[in-house]
């Protein structure tokens, strides 16, 4: 296929992901308040309400509402927007540019370290300078952004004398004499335009911090890859022809390394833009950075409602852009793929029945509503024929129902306040297995005695595995201890809320930390070990306790994805097909929404803000990444020559399934399932940080941070300090950890 | 030509060393054809690479001694086996996909070895004729690029029409034009220096249509045209010497006879020495004319093809020779060995 034609088809592609993401955010809508609440002030009459609930079609059935709501977003009309005092669009377009000069910056300085840092840290395998690198990298995915912000801004402010909050110094850019024109709203490239070096440099002073702070993170990710590809490229045949040409070690490296490297490298350089997204909310807002990030949060902490919507919409839209150039580079770089294969069927129906509604939308939205219901009820009938169809043809199928039906269960089940229940009395269950099976399980112990060496060797080899597992373990002990190592007071009557501890301090005052010279003469304790907020909440108490609610959301929330992924992942990779495809639009649609904004937007329309939402929301915005693993792996292994011995020998789906194919995949599952242990702990304390998650005096880090920042203008470092570096360690351990077993279970490493 | 003497050499794996060579001796003439049989494991391929410090990291030659042309190469330095490999030794490899890089064209990885190796003939053929050396076509980017930045601009302008700024599209639509008159300026260049001795080190291994081929990628290839730029790429640097590393294992059976083939011409016709490398005794039969059994990381019997085959010394290499599958009633009898595993 010509390269012109696959890059029509991913545009066109783009349209129905596009439609899906309106579904969500027309979805979004509907769990909010008053939808008329940005028109509706205090003087406003029942009359007036009326009219303006007439005007707006709130009264109208759904189908009608959401067509009306399509039409208005493809003729630009995105609403009013309290927050910017202007249209969306308009605030959209001014907010953008500065978002994108910082996105922009950040990724040249991520992409332009990273690769070099990578190759190196490869040449040097397990040598101190590979140690380092890798340390430095994991450190940028565990440090949570708004720390390290938080961080450089407080140093910023205590040693320099930098201005640092909004974009540039207003009195210098926008008042005569100095006043210059900003034509672009790149404010460096427009310093450059008019030659003035200090407006150049104080638009660089300004953007330095956030820039920093944005690239750090994508630049951890793009490291780590390019090394574990490097390491790959390095073994292969062709590096070894390529040195008995007689080419210097540096030019194999970088002439026949590098570039086969870079290939899988770029594909995650769309995912590193989507981190961007997410990271600027963060760093937009702490730095009060005036782009689209610290909009959406404004709007999303004051209901804005049309605003939210336009941000999501906007994001999922730049994005899928964002996929698409890089998809695009990808098929340059590797001169071996496939351009896409051939046009299906069902793709081309896809699109053209998108494109369809659109105009027709445009044109006319009562024939839309028509036509929409009838695509839509057709497209169910013919679902569920389909799957019946196959039901009643192949009878044995029925197994991937109960398959479902026992996963939702699973679910439930985690979910449900019983967990513990349930993990106690399913480990009582398997040691009474054990027990009844003594001489099996010695018989295999031997092997597995051999193997758990080999472990050990392996993590012996590798300090920062050991590390990982020290840090986890730590943290671990912490959250089981809690009662013991931080006592709640007597009259507290729930541990998990600060607001009601008060040990030695009635005052509610704030205090700094006295760490080990607490104890006073007299032996009593009477100071905060590590300090406490400006309300008196004792900060080490919060730590210990908020290690709590993070084990409990980390756990529930990887459980519950880890099952739902692997079953749908497993049962879409292996029949492909039909269900295949339609799941994976449905994820397309999940993961064109950068998570940070799909969770927050979750939460904030929701105006839910118990930790359980919190969970809800993070389960949704995880559960369609792994899935697309799994279903990757399974999709990989279903072609392998041994699942078709195993249907040779007569071997059914289900025991295909499950002896053949989660099995070869279960490394990844594991591998991904403890790194994300660490993420979602991240994504958790994002949303504390930004007020969203759990009651105002909820025992979590994210909070306790975010109140420190409140603090900070009173000298406070240990407000924000401490939380962070809890989170951070935390990520810190469970990424190590991750990293070690994957090298302990992956077999090529055995040498 | 090579002489290889008592050659130790160790692996260091979790489980412990692995003694891969316990004290190799090989001499290897100008001009002969010398095979290298063994079974999987024995120690073939460790040899030719251990020859040429080429191992994997793991491995490390312990002991012996490696002369080539009369040069002690042993402890050569890192820049002096740089010389040797490409451009008095070149080496084919067993699956020639998988040795090719595949994101560089024919023509670039022909290329790297010639400027390496034979700078001074190409600078010659470029004075003579009177051609650019190296790159005529310097910008010349391949249509895979052209269309990533015009996906690239187009996006952008797209993006910026729908936020209104038309005026910020205006840089991206110049980036396109200016591809486009590019490509109009650089329609016809001559071919440089570098491209014909690649055309025609292709041409030197019977490739129809060499000009087409150097600007396709490996994978664009059937297995024997790949097994065919292999040692074009072997040859181009003038080598007096060609390792053959199993080279027609990966092929299927007509293409190996035209591969063996070709190697015996062009050793015929440059009277190169050649260490064929090889676990198919029929190989060797057609090809070699003296022949080494390898056994365990040593050298067990060597001699010449007729006087091994007719009248072997060896139990193993007794066995061997009874191995291969023979027409008529006796076709399915397995000899016996002794040790399982040895054949």
């Amino acid at each position: 296929m010509k390269l012109w034609v696959y890059v029509l088809r991913r545009l066109a592609l783009t349209i129905p992901v596009m439609l899906g993401v309106t579904f969500i955010t027309f979805f979004l809508s509907l769990q909010m308040g008053d939808p008329l609440a940005a028109y509706v002030t205090e003087r406003t009459t029942d009359e007036q309400y009326d009219m303006l609930a007439e005007k707006h079609g709130v009264n109208e059935p759904l189908p009608v509402r959401y067509t009306a709501y399509l039409r208005s977003i493809i003729t630009f009309d995105w609403g009013y927007s309290q927050i910017a005092m202007d249209d969306v669009s308009n605030a959209l377009r001014d907010k953008f540019a500065a978002t994108l000069e910082l996105s922009i910056l950040a990724f040249i300085v991520a992409v332009a370290t990273a690769v070099p840092l990578g190759i190196f840290s490869s040449i040097r395998q397990n040598k101190w300078e590979d140690h380092a690198i890798r340390l430095f990298a994991l450190m940028g995915s565990a440090i949570p952004i708004f720390w390290l912000a938080l961080f450089l801004q407080f140093m910023a402010a205590t040693y320099t004398d930098w201005e640092i909050s909004q974009r540039v110094d207003a009195k210098l850019w926008y008042t005569e004499p100095t006043q210059i024109d900003t034509p672009t709203n790149f404010l460096l490239i427009d310093a450059i335009a008019a030659g003035s070096w200090i407006h150049f440099k104080d638009a660089l002073q300004h953007m330095i911090l956030p820039a920093t702070v944005l690239a750090y993170g994508s630049m951890a990710t793009i490291i780590r890859l390019m090394r574990g590809n490097m390491l790959d490229v390095l073994g292969q045949d062709y590096i070894r022809t390529a040195k008995s040409k007689g080419l210097t070690e540096k030019q194999v490296t970088y002439k026949h390394g590098a570039p086969n490297a870079m290939i899988p490298t770029t594909t995650i350089l769309g995912m590193g833009f989507a981190g961007l997204i997410n990271g600027s909310v963060l760093t937009e807002t702490i730095f009060t950075w005036p782009g689209l990030g610290s909009w959406a949060i404004t709007a999303m902490r004051s209901m804005d409602i049309s605003a939210i919507l336009a941000y999501t919409l906007f994001s999922a839209f730049l994005y899928i852009i964002a996929n698409l150039i890089v998809d695009i580079l990808y098929a340059f770089l590797d001169p071996r793929v496939e351009l896409g294969g051939h046009l299906s069927f069902a793709e081309i129906a896809i699109v053209s029945v998108s494109i369809l509604m659109l105009i027709i939308t445009y044109f006319s939205i009562s024939v839309a509503v028509w036509f929409g219901s009838f695509i839509l009820l057709a497209f169910i009938i013919l679902t569920v024929y389909s799957i019946v169809h196959r039901f009643i043809k192949n009878p044995d199928d029925l197994w991937v129902l109960f398959l479902f039906l026992g996963t939702s269960f699973i679910v439930w089940s985690i979910l449900s306040d019983y967990f513990m229940t349930i993990i106690y009395i399913s480990t009582i269950i398997y040691v009474l297995y054990l027990v009844y099976n003594r001489e099996n399980v010695s018989e295999n112990l031997g092997p597995k005695f051999d193997e758990f060496q080999r472990a050990l060797y392996q993590i012996k080899k590798n300090p920062l595995t050991i590390l990982g597992l020290f840090l986890v373990l730590s943290l671990l002990s912490i959250a089981l201890f809690a009662p013991w190592l931080a006592p709640p007071s007597e009259t507290q009557r729930d541990p998990m809320r600060m607001e009601e501890h008060f040990e030695f301090n009635q005052q509610r005052n704030f205090q700094p930390p006295c760490y080990f010279s607490c104890t006073a003469d007299s032996g009593e304790v009477d100071g905060y070990v590590l300090g406490s907020t400006d309300r008196g909440y004792d900060i080490y108490y919060g730590i210990v306790w908020g290690s709590r609610t993070s084990l409990d959301v980390a756990v529930k929330v990887v459980f519950t994805g880890t099952f739902i992924a692997v079953a749908i992942g497993a049962v879409s990779g292996y029949y492909g097909g039909r269900v295949d495809d339609v799941i994976m639009r449905i994820t397309d649609v999940f993961i064109a929404i950068p998570g940070l904004v799909l969770a927050l937007a979750i939460i904030a329309v929701t105006e839910d803000n118990s930790i359980e939402m919190l969970m809800y929301a993070l389960i949704i915005v995880w559960w369609p990444g792994f899935t697309r693993i799994i279903r990757a792996e399974a999709l990989r292994i279903r072609n392998l020559p041994y699942i078709e011995a195993a249907k040779a020998a007569g071997a059914s789906d289900f025991r295909i399934i499950f002896m053949h194919i989660i099995p070869n995949c279960i490394t990844s599952i594991i591998v991904i399932a403890t790194m994300d242990m660490g993420g979602i702990v991240l994504s958790l304390a994002a949303l504390g940080f930004l007020g969203f998650g759990g009651g105002p005096d909820l025992a979590e880090w994210g909070k306790l941070v975010s109140f420190g920042q409140d603090d900070m203008l009173l000298g406070s470092w240990w407000g924000f300090f401490f939380p962070g570096l809890a989170v951070a360690l935390w990520a810190l351990g469970f990424y190590l950890l991750g990293d070690g077993i994957r090298d302990i279970l992956d077999p090529k490493q055995r040498n | 030509m090579l002489e290889i003497e008592d050659l130790k050499t160790n692996f260091n794996t979790y489980d412990g060393v692995v003694k891969a060579l316990n004290g190799v001796n090989l001499t290897i003439k100008d001009g002969e054809i010398f095979g290298l049989v063994g079974e999987t494991g024995s120690g073939k391929s460790v040899t030719c690479y251990s020859a040429l410090k080429l191992l994997p990291k793991t491995g490390e030659v312990v002991g012996g001694k490696i002369v080539l042309n009369g040069e002690d190469i042993t402890h050569a330095s890192e820049a002096r086996l740089r010389q040797i490999r490409g451009g008095e030794v070149g080496i084919i490899f067993q699956d020639p996909l998988s040795a090719l890089n595949p994101v560089m064209t024919v023509n670039e990885q022909i290329g790297e070895i010639l400027v390496l190796h034979q700078d001074e003939e190409i600078r010659k053929l470029a004075s003579e004729k009177e051609i650019p050396t190296y790159k005529s076509k310097k910008f010349q980017a391949s249509p895979g690029i052209e269309f990533t930045i015009l996906a690239f601009c187009i996006s952008f302008i797209s993006l910026f029409i729908m936020l209104g700024q038309f005026t910020f599209s205006l840089p991206f639509l110049l980036v396109i034009g200016m591809m486009f008159l590019r490509n109009y300026l650089q329609k016809d260049l001559p071919q440089s220096a570098l491209d014909l001795i690649v055309i025609d080190a292709l041409s030197r291994v019977k490739l129809p249509n060499p000009k087409q081929i150097a600007s396709s990628y490996p994978h664009e290839l059937s297995g024997g045209m790949q097994q065919r730029v292999m040692i074009a790429m072997a040859l181009a640097g003038k080598a007096k010497m060609l390792i053959a590393d199993e080279p027609t294992t990966a092929l299927d059976v007509t293409i190996q006879a035209q591969i063996l083939q070709l190697i015996k011409d062009i050793q015929r016709e440059e009277n190169m020495s050649v260490l064929l490398i090889t676990h198919d005794l029929g190989v060797v039969a057609e090809t070699c004319e003296k022949v080494a059994v390898m056994y365990k990381g040593k050298i067990i019997e060597e001699g010449l093809v007729d006087q091994i085959f007719k009248n072997p010394q060896h139990e193993y290499t007794k066995a061997l020779i009874e191995a291969i599958p023979k027409g008529g009633k006796e076709r399915l009898k397995v000899p016996d060995v002794g040790e399982p595993g040895a054949i």
